[in-house]
């Protein structure tokens, strides 16, 4: 028995102590295979899944090194099963492996015949797969080289894609660093990607995503294909290439809702491409419109299912994965990885907020009591309309004053779900309201004033969620939110969690009606908050009026 | 040659002891006599039970003695050559399987051996076989049970039906190479094929080149014509073709796969403590769900597959594990069907004292059940003869060879090195030498070694200490060692050392780096919810593990200052939050019971009759100022506020309060007991020295009362008696009437050893049919009479055997037993050239066919004794 900082659970569990001397070695030599499943204040959780351990295998680390891992950094005799299954997992990735040949084009080559035998056996390889050539190989559809991955992976022999890409039109793009630099985390998340050919990296929001985007482009310097969310996200996009590279403005084509340009580098909207007419995606050809050298994907997590589809279709291109996490509220990680790619670079959020990138924020958690009146209406109420009166409890709305009050001065967004609600609230205040019915110049001519300082306090719905960029908000107030979705509270924590000039605490308030439904799904966003290794407090509505 | 009988009449007190001990089925229930003891030691299911338990060397030293002694001699020098022995340690091995044979009374060496070499029949114990140079015998019987080619021979006469009463010539081994020479190309392959045995082979169709050879060596009797449709090597053909070799190889020791992995100590502890420690979690935790809900008993006595379902994944584990853990808990009589209507299983009151104990006996207990249960968890879920899903808890599943499959799988894991992991296949190498004849299935093995796992007595798949320990324990007393340790010690001392520290974290979670402390383990498992289990316990607080504790009798401020007690740091504030807001909400609402109730719009009156003191049998608590509770059935509230002059009236029963504890179940005693004792093997009368020694003496009085009774009423003559029979009495006293006779005085030789009913009888009540004195060419006693019945099978001598037909009239035949078996003999008559088979209990006496004997009436006389 040693006395290491990391504890082997049989449940594929790994339990690392932070405090810990060996704490922080024992974590960089783990992250490579192990998936952070929580990071709270004394003990962080990483979980031991196929997906990871075949990333770690994706990115050159075999099992052997796993299994030395553990058995150097574990305080108990590691359970000899789960170093059996690793060994075994890892095993399975790149027996099979997708590779040009000379003659016969694309082929699937077995490291192991007898593999093959059961993946060609398979009923799920119908139709993907050709004629066997020999022991070892057999021809691939090319048209069905994303969906074969899709399978493989499903199977449980993830293949090794070696088929290489093709160059795409060469477009000579350059960044731009003057004044700036790419960060060093972001200079590695451009080289993990490069290095692997396709796939995912993993930062937190505010850690520069777009830049390492920038980055891939500049080093591929071919005309280049960037997926994202929404019209807004896509101008900032252009925006911020336009600054930190060559590119020009004639360069860059937006190809959204509003307008249909197609440039060397073009960036389109989730939305567009998803967009059916009688039934036809009528904007698909967008993605064999150039010969495109590189495809960027924004906000991985939240891609659209057809569009995993479409791009079962674009494996032969090159393909760069920005996300802030990995985790799908759907469930299609192993898509994102068999389709896009293995993960190539992950930082933890607490790192790079250590290394002063993002803003360390405090979550407060506040609790409204309700009057007895509004007790009452709530406890009668139907199921259905519970979160809703609980949301938009009116006394909310005087503690949202409290704290715009507290924090005056500092950019402050109130963040909300219910239009009824958050018009009254801007009225109270006095701020703007920005909701899906804002024109884009509108909003857009908002973001700017609040962004240069002119305007410090904005409501805003839901919208306000994806893909903008708000550099100065330090202040963040939500009064009601959907149903306590990790994937939106990363969203919300990262509108605020951009470097503060100044290195200010950001704030990040949450109002919730005692004893109500709202409380339960503010306990959801409490754990996930406290997973994240962020502080998190309680406050009684009454305390914050004593405080003031 | 001597008889078997007179054999282990000769033997001395010790070797009958150690005889008793390898073959501990012959002592239990006490034989009456020797002689009796000898029926039981050549019968087929004693017999049977002897061979399976041989391993394979004594197996191969049997074999070679049936089939050379047959036809032949051999003696023990002869034995190493024949199986292949090659150095000493081989040689040393084929004596050491000779001595346990002779031991074990499945061979014995001739006493009488014609070169007039007398064999010394030393202690069993002694360092040399018996008489080395004593031609040995196979005991009567044993060529049965071995089967029709021992060691791949044909017999003797085999492959000629007709040659019964004139066995086939065979060539000598001295022209055999002579012939071979001779011998066309494709006739050396044929016998190739048959040399080791089965040497019984398909004839080829007619015009192939294979049939040609078959023919020439029919023509030249190298093979010998079967039946239409085979051939069959001759034995000495064979045997020649061998170079008199009974077996290609000795088998020497156990394989043990030379790349079995091996497992480091402290991994071995460390996954044996946990696996003991989970196990004896899962069973409290079954306990703690069934007290709770108990699931309902099926028609069939099992548990439905829904509830099997349902006991998984509260346990959190799969199907598999749940079948164990509910069966193990059945078998220690933990859980019973509570016998009411709708029956359910319920814990028992075994519970109660099994969970005040500390994890290492708790689990020293479930370890102990475990090796003697008969349940077989591992077959529910499958499917029974009839299609039907097997249920857990199914009193179907028992198999009575259960704990013998589990003591030889860990018996297997033992004799290796420690550290050595065996998987079921290697196991399964090491029981087909040890056990050749009784080899469990693979999947059987694979169960027993996946519970031993997840009971921790093996760690990592190797023999833990602890697992070492119950193995030692639970050996029978004879080869029990003395210093064996206590399992639940051996489990103590490899469990990690207990962590009385938790780290409380911010979201809501907390882990303690090590195995928790008793007070620690306490606490958490009334407040938190477990998360993980393993080298460290994760836990998380949530508002129902709170409330628990809460309903438990906890308050706020009591959970807080102790989870603070055993924390590094303060108490998280969301933590804290959490339990001061679940205290908070606790208790807003009240409940309680009362049997009726009284209301009024006026509170002055209800007032009044609470502080009535006439009334305090009433029980009335005020509620409310115009509700009253009372603990009378409102019958008795309202008559007895109508005695009081009140004028009430009584109201539906809508609104009245039922209040539903929840109790924790439990069955009697009783039932808990008999629980068990259906469950476990009964522990077994296990043999002590003591017993076996105090029996042998007892045994040679028997035989000697018996042998003394028999004397004096010597003048009985059997003609004579059966002479009268056939006037006077239709029916003849023939051992029929013996045996039934027998079964009303219930013998120790139970009927039901084999189906030869007429070896009930230690005494034959048909006094006038003539007792010969067993051992002595000629008897009418049962039991002697099966052994000689089974000798001249053994020796293929004939015997004269008196008959009683169906109309009563005996019949004398001079016939060559083939065949004891199952009630019935199976002879040939050489005077009719016919085989016959005839029930036991119509022969009337059996004499050894004397050449000399003019009749066989004067033979009993003259050669009692």
């Amino acid at each position: 028995m040693t006395d290491g900082p990391l504890i082997v659970q049989s449940d594929k569990t790994l339990l690392l102590e932070v405090d810990h001397d060996q704490a922080e070695a024992c974590r960089r030599a783990i992250a490579p295979f192990a998936e952070l499943e929580r990071a709270p204040e004394h003990v962080h959780t990483y979980r031991l899944t196929p997906l990871g351990l075949w990333n770690a295998r994706a990115a050159g680390h075999d099992a052997e090194q796993v299994v030395d891992v553990l058995l150097q950094y574990s305080r108990y005799p590691v359970p000899h099963a789960l170093l059996v299954d690793v060994a075994d997992t890892m095993s399975r990735y790149g027996r099979l492996q997708l590779v040009q040949d000379p003659v016969h084009g694309l082929i699937l080559h077995a490291l192991d015949p007898a593999v093959l035998v059961e993946v060609v056996r398979s009923k799920r390889t119908a139709g993907l797969l050709g004629a066997r050539i020999d022991a070892t190989d057999v021809i691939v559809h090319p048209s069905e080289r994303g969906h074969l991955k899709q399978v493989l992976l499903k199977l449980g022999w993830p293949a090794e894609d070696l088929a290489g890409y093709v160059d795409g039109e060469a477009h000579q793009i350059d960044l731009l660093e003057d004044g700036w630099h790419l960060r060093p985390y972001q200079k590695q998340a451009v080289d993990g990607f490069f290095h692997g050919g396709s796939g995912v990296v993993v930062l937190p929001c505010g850690a520069g995503k777009t830049l390492v985007g920038a980055g891939a482009m500049a080093r591929s310097s071919t005309t280049t294909l960037i997926l994202v969310t929404n019209t807004v996200s896509a101008r900032q996009w252009r925006d911020e290439l336009i600054k930190r590279t060559s590119l020009t403005e004639d360069e860059i084509g937006e190809y959204s809702g509003a307008r249909k340009e197609i440039r060397p580098v073009t960036i389109a909207t989730y939305q567009v491409l998803t967009t059916k007419r009688k039934g036809v995606y009528t904007h698909l050809e967008l993605l064999d419109a150039r010969d495109w050298g590189l495809v960027v994907y924004d906000e991985v997590h939240l891609l659209p299912a057809p569009i995993f589809r479409m791009t079962a279709d674009l494996q032969a291109r090159r393909r760069l994965g920005l996300t802030a996490t990995l985790v799908r509220e759907d469930g299609r990680e192993d898509e994102v990885f068999s389709l896009i790619g293995p993960k190539r670079f992950d930082a933890p959020w607490k790192d790079i907020e250590a290394q002063g990138y993002i803003a360390p924020a405090d979550c407060v958690e506040v609790r409204l009591t309700l009057p007895d009146a509004d007790r009452m209406a709530y406890a009668t109420a139907e199921p259905e309309e519970k979160y809703r009166l609980a949301a938009t409890a009116k006394g909310k709305n005087r503690v949202v004053e409290q704290l715009v009050a507290k924090h005056e001065g500092e950019p402050t967004l109130v963040i909300g779900q219910y239009l009824d609600q958050l018009h009254t609230l801007a009225e109270h205040i006095g701020a703007d309201l920005i909701t899906g019915e804002t024109r884009v110049s509108e909003r857009q001519r908002l973001f700017d004033a609040f962004r240069s300082g002119e305007i410090t306090k904005l409501v805003v719905s839901k919208v306000a969620n994806f893909s903008i960029d708000l550099p100065e908000a330090a202040v963040a107030i939500q009064v009601s939110g959907s149903f306590g979705s990790r994937q939106e509270e990363a969203q919300r924590l990262g509108r605020i969690m951009r470097p503060k000039a100044d290195g200010r605490t950001a704030h990040f308030y949450t109002v919730v009606a005692r004893d109500t439904v709202d409380q339960d799904f503010a306990a959801h966003r409490q754990r996930f908050l406290a997973e994240q290794g962020y502080a998190y407090s309680i406050v009684d509505a009454e305390d914050l009026v004593i405080e003031q | 040659m001597s008889s078997f009988i007179g054999y282990l009449r000769d033997r001395s007190d010790d070797e009958l002891v150690a005889l008793l001990r390898s073959r501990p089925d012959l002592a239990s229930p006490s034989p009456a006599t020797l002689s009796s003891l000898a029926v039981r030691a050549t019968s087929r299911s004693s017999l049977e039970r002897a061979l399976a338990g041989s391993d394979a060397s004594v197996l191969q030293v049997l074999e070679a003695v049936t089939a050379l002694s047959d036809g032949g001699t051999v003696r023990a020098s002869d034995l190493p050559a024949a199986v292949g022995a090659k150095d000493e340690a081989e040689v040393a091995a084929v004596e050491r399987a000779l001595r346990l044979a002779i031991v074990a009374a499945l061979v014995y060496p001739d006493d009488e051996a014609p070169d007039g070499e007398h064999a010394t029949t030393g202690g069993a114990a002694s360092d040399r076989p018996d008489g080395a140079t004593a031609a040995l015998l196979a005991s009567p019987g044993l060529a049965e049970v071995l089967g029709p080619y021992p060691a791949g021979l044909a017999g003797p006469d085999a492959g000629n039906r007709r040659a019964a009463v004139a066995p086939m010539d065979q060539p000598t081994p001295e022209e055999i190479p002579g012939l071979l020479e001779a011998a066309p190309t494709g006739a050396k392959p044929v016998l190739d094929a048959l040399l080791w045995g089965p040497p019984v082979g398909l004839a080829p169709s007619n015009n192939t080149a294979a049939a040609a050879a078959v023919d020439w060596l029919i023509r030249r009797r190298l093979l010998a014509p079967g039946d239409a449709r085979h051939v069959v090597l001759p034995r000495t053909v064979a045997l020649t073709l061998r170079g008199g070799r009974t077996h290609a190889a000795p088998a020497t020791s156990p394989p043990i796969p030379a790349d079995a992995p091996h497992r480091a100590p402290g991994l071995v502890a460390a996954e044996s403590a946990a696996a003991g420690e989970r196990a004896t979690l899962l069973v409290a935790r079954l306990i703690r769900l069934w007290e709770q809900t108990p699931p309902a008993v099926l028609r069939g006595g099992g548990l439905g597959v829904r509830e099997l379902r349902r006991a998984a994944q509260l346990l959190e584990v799969d199907e598999a594990e749940a079948a164990f853990v509910i069966e193990l808990a059945g078998a220690a009589g933990f859980i019973a069907d509570d016998g009411e209507e709708p029956a359910s299983f319920a814990p028992t009151v075994a519970v109660d004292e099994w969970s005040s104990r500390d994890v290492p006996d708790r689990w020293a207990a479930l370890a102990r059940t475990w090796t003697t249960m008969l349940r077989t968890p591992w077959l529910v879920g499958g499917r029974d003869d009839r299609g039907g899903v097997r249920a857990a808890l199914d009193p179907e599943l028992q198999r009575a060879w259960a704990p013998r499959l589990r003591r030889s799988v860990l018996d297997a894991l033992a004799q290796t090195k420690p550290g050595t992991a065996l998987d079921a296949p290697g196991v399964l190498a090491v029981l087909r030498w040890r056990t050749p004849r009784s080899v469990p299935p693979v999947a059987a093995v694979a169960a027993v070694l996946a519970e031993a796992g997840r009971l921790g007595i093996l760690g990592a798949g190797a023999l833990s200490d602890a697992g070492r320990a119950l193995l030692a324990e639970s050996a029978p007393p004879v080869s029990r060692k003395s210093d064996t340790a206590d399992p639940a010690d051996a489990l103590a001392a490899a469990l990690p050392r207990a962590v009385d520290e938790i780290l409380l974290q911010g979201d809501l979670t907390g882990v303690v780096p090590g195995r928790p402390s008793a007070a620690l383990e306490d606490l958490l498992d009334r407040v938190t919810h477990v998360e993980s289990r393993g080298g460290a316990l994760t836990v998380r607080f949530t508002p129902e593990s709170v409330r628990r504790a809460l309903d438990a009798g906890a308050t706020a401020d009591g959970l807080l200052a102790e989870l603070a007690g055993h924390s590094r740091g303060p108490v998280p504030q969301p933590l804290e939050y959490l339990v001061r807001d679940a205290a908070r909400r606790h208790g807003r609402l009240r409940a309680g019971s009362a049997s009726s109730y009284l209301r009024a719009d006026d509170p002055s009156l209800l007032a009044g009759l609470t502080e009535d003191s006439r009334l305090a049998s009433l029980g009335l608590v005020r509620l409310a100022p115009t509700v009253l509770a009372s603990q009378a059935p409102a019958s008795e509230l309202v008559d007895m506020l109508r005695a009081h002059g009140l004028a009430p009236v009584v109201e539906g029963p809508d609104g009245q309060v039922l209040h539903i504890a929840a109790s924790a179940r439990r069955v009697g005693r009783r039932a808990a007991v008999a629980a068990r004792r259906r469950e476990t093997a009964s522990p077994r009368e296990q043999l002590s020295d003591e017993r076996l020694l105090a029996l042998v003496p007892a045994l040679r009085r028997a035989e000697e009362e018996r042998r003394l009774d028999e004397s004096e009423r010597l003048p009985g003559s059997l003609l004579t008696a059966s002479r009268q029979s056939t006037h006077g009495s239709p029916t003849a006293p023939a051992l029929g009437d013996a045996g039934a006779a027998a079964e009303d005085t219930p013998s120790d030789l139970g009927s039901t050893h084999e189906g030869v009913r007429a070896d009930g009888a230690s005494q034959p009540p048909a006094a006038d049919a003539e007792p010969l004195a067993p051992g002595s060419t000629g008897t009418a006693d049962p039991v002697d009479a099966l052994v000689l019945l089974r000798e001249a099978a053994a020796e293929k001598v004939a015997v004269w055997v008196e008959l009683v037909g169906s109309s009563g009239v005996p019949d004398r035949r001079l016939l060559r037993p083939v065949l004891v078996e199952g009630g019935r003999l199976r002879a040939i008559d050489p005077a009719r050239e016919s085989e016959l088979t005839v029930a036991v209990h119509r022969i009337a006496s059996v004499t050894r066919d004397v050449p000399a004997a003019a009749l066989p009436t004067t033979t009993h006389h003259e050669e009692s004794t």
